[in-house]
């Protein structure tokens, strides 16, 4: 079993580097296979909003500088993302590899629940956790953080899902042991 | 009162998000605005252009941000506007009250989908001492990019009457106001027919680029 951690930190943020080594330690505890990527250190533009992973070079960007992140993405059984809420949803270090990932599903609509959607590109998808760091309490911007996770879900149609927003110190026993119950979540047994 | 309006599409002057902003803007000039409107994606490959956003935005009584809802939220560089705005607002004088209004527009035939992407900016605005005035959200945005609303013909007919209410508001100091949030939010097509449509438009693009066979490749 494997799984890919999208790091969407900034340089130097030390509370979400301690979230990714307990959640590595908690995977490769159970014998997973763990592939981090550190977002910021990625040389990606913004996608261009060009659909050409759509119809010119279909399942991948025309850029090809995000062909390593989805690859691993594609094959994974778990895709993790990390991130600082920001205003509620994610950091733009995650964000700009997140919108060249629409390519993992087709431009096609299906209808979930009366709402439209895309159809998925690959039979086998990954479980999706999302995990949210905040220095401060907002409900706000955890509630937003929280229903964005769930939408991600909907569209990358992710078998199982969960989320959570660790606010504080990530050190703590009472942090590791929410980063396990995330995981449980997800079916890492 | 000074009117800023950010595209925040990559695709620029040819984007939904344009034509919806620029016709606000139209009205808020109409109404004795001040306006400029500036583009997200070429100010974050520039200092000189970024520093000039920054700038504008600090100054500016009314800020709207225009942009495509990209994975349920807003495009990353949008994101990264926000946060720099965020850090470099307060380096300015900015006036006693900044108020920020945004239109999302999504690919999807429900406007409602727009949802989050419109709760991320109130969140910025809150965090980044603005006065939230409310947001338009509006589906099936594809339908009317590439040129001037009131050249869309009769679908725009309530998304015009909800920018004209919009512009009338925010000119008077006003949120915006429900009437023009509901006209927003009216289907542009059946969803049933945009979904058929849709569909049909990428098998038709495919065909035409030759890569019909390889639409539903599987590369990983």
């Amino acid at each position: 079993m494997n799984a890919v951690i999208l790091n969407g930190m900034e340089p130097g943020d030390r509370s979400i580097a301690s979230i990714q080594k307990t959640l590595v330690d908690a995977l490769e505890e159970r014998t997973w296979t763990v592939e981090p990527f550190i977002l910021h250190s990625l040389d990606v533009r913004p996608c261009a909003g060009c659909f050409g992973c759509w119809l010119q070079t279909p399942g991948q960007c025309v850029r090809h500088d995000t062909d390593a992140v989805a690859a691993s993405v594609a094959r994974s059984n778990l895709t993790i993302y990390l991130s600082p809420v920001t205003f509620g949803g994610y950091s733009s270090q995650l964000k700009k590899v997140l919108d060249h990932l629409i390519f993992l599903i087709l431009p096609f609509f299906k209808t979930v629940d009366g709402e439209t959607h895309h159809v998925p590109r690959y039979r086998k998808r990954p479980n999706l956790l999302v995990i949210g760091t905040m220095d401060q309490p907002d409900s706000e911007g955890e509630t937003i953080f929280t229903t964005l996770a769930e939408r991600n879900a909907i569209n990358m149609s992710a078998p199982r899902w969960a989320s959570g927003v660790m606010v504080g110190e990530p050190e703590s026993e009472a942090a590791r042991e929410t980063i396990k119950t995330l995981l449980t979540q997800v079916e890492v047994a | 009162m000074k009117a800023l309006l950010l595209i925040g599409s990559p695709r620029k002057g040819k984007s939904a998000s344009e034509t919806l902003g620029a016709y606000l803007l139209r009205g808020l000039e109409a109404q004795g605005a001040e306006t400029d409107k500036l583009y997200i994606y070429p100010a974050l490959r520039s200092e000189e252009r970024l520093d000039a956003l920054v700038s504008a935005a600090a100054a500016a009584d009314l800020v709207i941000f225009s942009a495509p809802l990209y994975v349920d939220a807003l495009p990353a560089a949008v994101t990264e506007v926000l946060e720099i705005l965020h850090r470099r607002l307060d380096e300015h004088q900015r006036p006693a009250e900044q108020r920020l209004v945004a239109i999302s527009n999504c690919g999807f035939p429900e406007a409602e989908q727009n949802e989050i992407a419109l709760r991320i900016y109130r969140c910025f605005a809150r965090q980044s001492g603005f006065i939230w005035g409310g947001g338009l959200a509006m589906g099936g945005g594809e339908m009317v990019k590439g040129k001037p609303l009131d050249e869309s013909g009769g679908m725009a007919r309530n998304v015009i009457t909800a920018l004209d209410l919009t512009a009338e508001a925010l000119a008077g100091g006003q949120s915006i106001p429900q009437d023009a949030v509901d006209l927003t939010a009216e289907p542009l097509a059946p969803a049933w027919v945009y979904r058929a449509m849709g569909n049909a438009g990428w098998h038709v693009q495919a065909l035409r680029k030759g890569t019909w066979r390889q639409l539903r490749a599987r590369v990983w």
